[in-house]
């Protein structure tokens, strides 16, 4: 069974997240702080890592840093008010993804899986990553979608590549910039000329992007969730609630 | 909203569960209102005065050769027209160098210009020419109403000279003086306030000013960095116990400079003595200073008085304690409030999950309430946090380049549940051009737009998204088929807290539409409301300026 630590010192929030986890078939570990985190991190090694940034004892900041320090597991950050910057830079310390609170279940669980199943491909070297009628072949370079085969340009691809490689997580802007044009310039309003070109190519209708989905201010994901299906509309879900 | 908050002003950091730390301490020092420059020691000091003379011969020896220039000028100027110019017209011909001479210099230099005018116009045109003998008795008469209509004249220009002058001086202190009213006006502590006075007294003085406590353990204002010598300081508590009004000069050994010490109304500052460095000199020409610094010195405290400078000490400790008390209650009521609210809400989607509940419509329903309400509660202490931060702070909008799709997409789907009553179309262009805006704001506007569309159309009815290019901005429409806007709603939209009658029915703060207009307006961009009238729906449009993105580089980086 999969095993998450919960980092939160909020009880109530902590008993939500066990049951929600517990419900989809996940053990659940929990720490009311930062220093019990870290020892549960170590001793009992958990499979996915939820850490809440408002933390009594030590920042989140620092017990992401202390963490990635000397492991590579899935961490998915909480926090309740977090802007931009922050979020770009919890990212650039290690985090895999964040979840802003008030958020839903099923939100946060698509986070984690995504996160733990990027780790498992990078060991199981699956090469064909699936989200709705689009799938990418990382090896071969084959996109379809709905089985049809896509053309894309160098450019493209390497950006579809690069979301692909972190389906379901978000890559920041300049990550993204850096996959595509490397140390020659590129800039903000290239990435988001070539977004909506390859929108154009993959997505149903490019003005409600369904596959490729823009966090604002911070970077792009590539969802593996509601693709392909309309949006939940009457289910309770976090995009009516978070930012 | 979250994404606003650094923008808006506000560190969360501060707010690490309850443990304040303020960081107002660190808070710089209020606008210097003019920096104090070391420099003008020696020069715009009051010159020593050796003797009466010497300074008034120095004063004036440009100014007379200046005028001597003018008179010459002139001179030379009826020597080439001598045989056009009739004679009575060369007495008036040489007031003009009188005039320029007493409105520029002063009564000096008018005064020689006089004298010389007529000393030339004797020399060179009155007959005999080329000798001062004149033989016309009506000459002699000519020359001398001149001599007495230049003098008066220069004597009127220097008058109307020393007015101007004056009244350019006094619009200077009076800016000055406003500046340091509106300076003190904004002082949180007193210790600003402390400083924004030295600044004042050092810019009106020309000289350094320090004030010094009552209290000679509290360094209080001279601490960082503009010490005052020991000696000076005690020579000051000395002045103070004793309560000796008058002013005292001591020259500090060690560097040899002089510092004026003198008692400044403690009755209003708190603090009791002021130290000005003098500097270097001899006792003669320090003496002339410390009675020049005094004169001035004297009225300031008068100004001091006047500007009520201790009530404005006790509001600057009240301005003070409001901003905590502010900045604690909008991070305590966010962590506070929005915990709870978000643990109900992340309980209800885990609810939603379970079989039991999945299965059950009513219990479903019931789960589901609770949700929406508590994510309304949550949307609306996000307005009001939202509403005290632009007030407090203002918007700083970050700006990026952002396809205005996203924004429309982010915001459908943030109020996805609120719209699930509605028909939702959206008509978006293909090749809306990018916008450099905060996204997290529009979004967030934009979100207000589709909030006020559903709170006030019936359920069921259609919301229309739409976009429209203009050559210089790109407009985010969204139509409802509501109750529709009177003239007077349209003008009033968008004003803090207005909520038209009609809608008495329906919940909601004002305050939506006002933030929305407001993070647009920061992001350079306006909103519109259009409607037929009332029962025909209504049209609220977000416009945002655009710029040319079709360059040629942009294309080389893109293709391939």
């Amino acid at each position: 069974m999969t095993k998450v630590l919960v980092i939160d010192d909020e009880t109530q929030i902590r008993r939500f997240l066990r049951a929600g986890f517990e419900l989809h078939g996940y053990t659940v570990l929990e720490a009311e702080n930062a220093m019990a985190g870290l020892r549960a991190a170590t001793i009992d090694r958990p499979d996915l890592i939820i850490l809440d940034l408002n933390l009594p004892d030590l920042d989140g900041a620092s017990v992401l840093e202390r963490i990635r320090s000397w492991s590579n597991l899935p961490i998915i950050v909480l926090s309740i008010e977090a802007d931009e910057q922050e979020k770009v830079r919890l990212l650039k310390l290690g985090a895999d993804d964040y979840v802003v609170k008030p958020f839903g279940i099923s939100e946060l669980l698509a986070r984690g899986e995504a996160a733990l199943r990027r780790q498992l491909r990078s060991a199981d070297r699956d090469p064909v990553v699936r989200a709705g009628p689009l799938s990418v072949d990382l090896v071969s370079r084959v996109v379809t979608l709905d089985g049809n085969r896509v053309q894309l340009t160098r450019k493209e691809y390497t950006l579809l590549h690069a979301l692909a490689t972190h389906a379901g997580l978000v890559m920041t802007h300049q990550q993204l910039i850096r996959e595509i044009w490397g140390g020659r310039a590129g800039n903000i309003q290239y990435l988001r000329i070539l977004v909506r070109k390859l929108r154009q190519k993959v997505e149903i209708d490019p003005t409600r992007p369904l596959l490729i989905l823009s966090e604002s201010g911070v970077g792009y994901r590539l969802d593996l969730g509601s693709a392909g299906s309309l949006r939940g509309q009457n289910e309770i879900t976090s995009d009516t609630v978070c930012s | 909203m979250n994404a606003s908050r650094a923008r808006l002003g506000f560190r969360t950091e501060r707010f690490r569960k309850g443990k304040y730390v303020s960081t107002f301490q660190k808070r710089s020092r209020l606008g210097r209102l003019t920096a104090y420059n070391p420099k003008n020691d020696a020069g715009s000091a009051p010159a020593p005065q050796k003797s009466r003379w010497v300074n008034f011969v120095a004063a004036n020896a440009a100014p007379v050769v200046a005028s001597l220039a003018l008179v010459w000028l002139a001179t030379i100027g009826l020597l080439v027209l001598s045989n056009v110019i009739a004679l009575n017209l060369i007495a008036l011909v040489y007031m003009l160098p009188v005039v320029l001479a007493a409105t520029q210099w002063g009564i000096v230099p008018g005064l020689v210009a006089a004298f010389a005018g007529a000393a030339a116009a004797d020399f060179f045109f009155y007959p005999p020419r080329y000798s001062f003998w004149i033989e016309s008795r009506q000459d002699v008469i000519d020359l001398l109403l001149y001599l007495l209509v230049a003098i008066v004249t220069s004597d009127l220009a220097a008058r109307l000279k020393q007015a101007v002058d004056a009244s350019r001086r006094r619009e200077r202190e009076i800016t000055e003086l406003h500046a340091f009213s509106q300076g003190l006006a904004t002082c949180l502590t007193s210790r600003d306030l402390i400083f924004a006075i030295q600044d004042y007294l050092s810019t009106t003085l020309k000289y350094r000013a320090v004030l010094l406590a009552s209290a000679p353990q509290d360094h209080g204002a001279d601490a960082d960095g503009t010490a005052v010598p020991e000696q000076i300081r005690q020579a000051a508590v000395k002045l103070m116990a004793a309560n000796a009004p008058h002013a005292a000069t001591i020259i500090e050994p060690r560097t040899n400079r002089a510092w004026l010490v003198r008692i400044i109304a403690p009755e209003i500052l708190g603090y009791g003595a002021i130290a000005i460095e003098l500097g270097h000199g001899s006792s003669e020409r320090i003496g002339l200073i410390a009675k020049h610094v005094e004169a001035v010195l004297a009225e300031a405290t008068v100004t001091l008085k006047h500007l009520k400078v201790k009530e404005a000490i006790e509001q600057a400790a009240i301005n003070y304690r409001t901003e905590i008390l502010r900045d604690a209650l909008v991070g305590g009521v966010s962590h506070e409030l929005r915990t709870p609210l978000a643990s109900i809400l992340g309980s209800c989607s885990v609810l939603n999950h379970r079989p039991a509940i999945r299965h059950d419509d009513e219990s479903r329903s019931l789960v589901e309430a609770i949700h929406d309400q508590a994510a309304q509660l949550d949307n609306q202490i996000r307005d009001v946090l939202a509403a005290a931060r632009i007030s407090a702070k203002g918007v700083h909008p970050q700006l990026m380049w952002t396809d205005p799709t996203d924004i429309v997409d982010a915001a459908v789907k943030q109020k996805s549940r609120r719209l699930a009553g509605h028909q939702v179309v959206l008509e978006l262009q293909r090749d809306i051009p990018l916008v450099h805006v905060d996204s997290a704001l529009v979004e967030q506007a934009f979100g207000q737009l589709l909030e006020n569309a559903a709170k006030y159309s019936p359920t069921g009815t259609e919301i229309k998204i739409s976009s429209r290019c203009q050559h210089d901005y790109v407009e985010l429409s969204v139509a409802d088929q509501g109750s529709g806007l009177t003239a007077d709603d349209k003008e009033r939209l968008g004003k803090r807290c207005y909520r038209s009658d009609r809608n008495a029915a329906v919940s909601g703060s004002g305050l939506g539409l006002w933030i929305a207009s407001t993070f647009v307006a920061a992001n350079g961009g306006s909103l519109h409301a259009e409607s037929q009238g009332p029962g025909f729906g209504a049209t609220i449009s977000l416009r945002l300026p655009t710029a040319s993105e079709d360059t040629p580089e942009l294309m080389d980086a893109i293709n391939d």
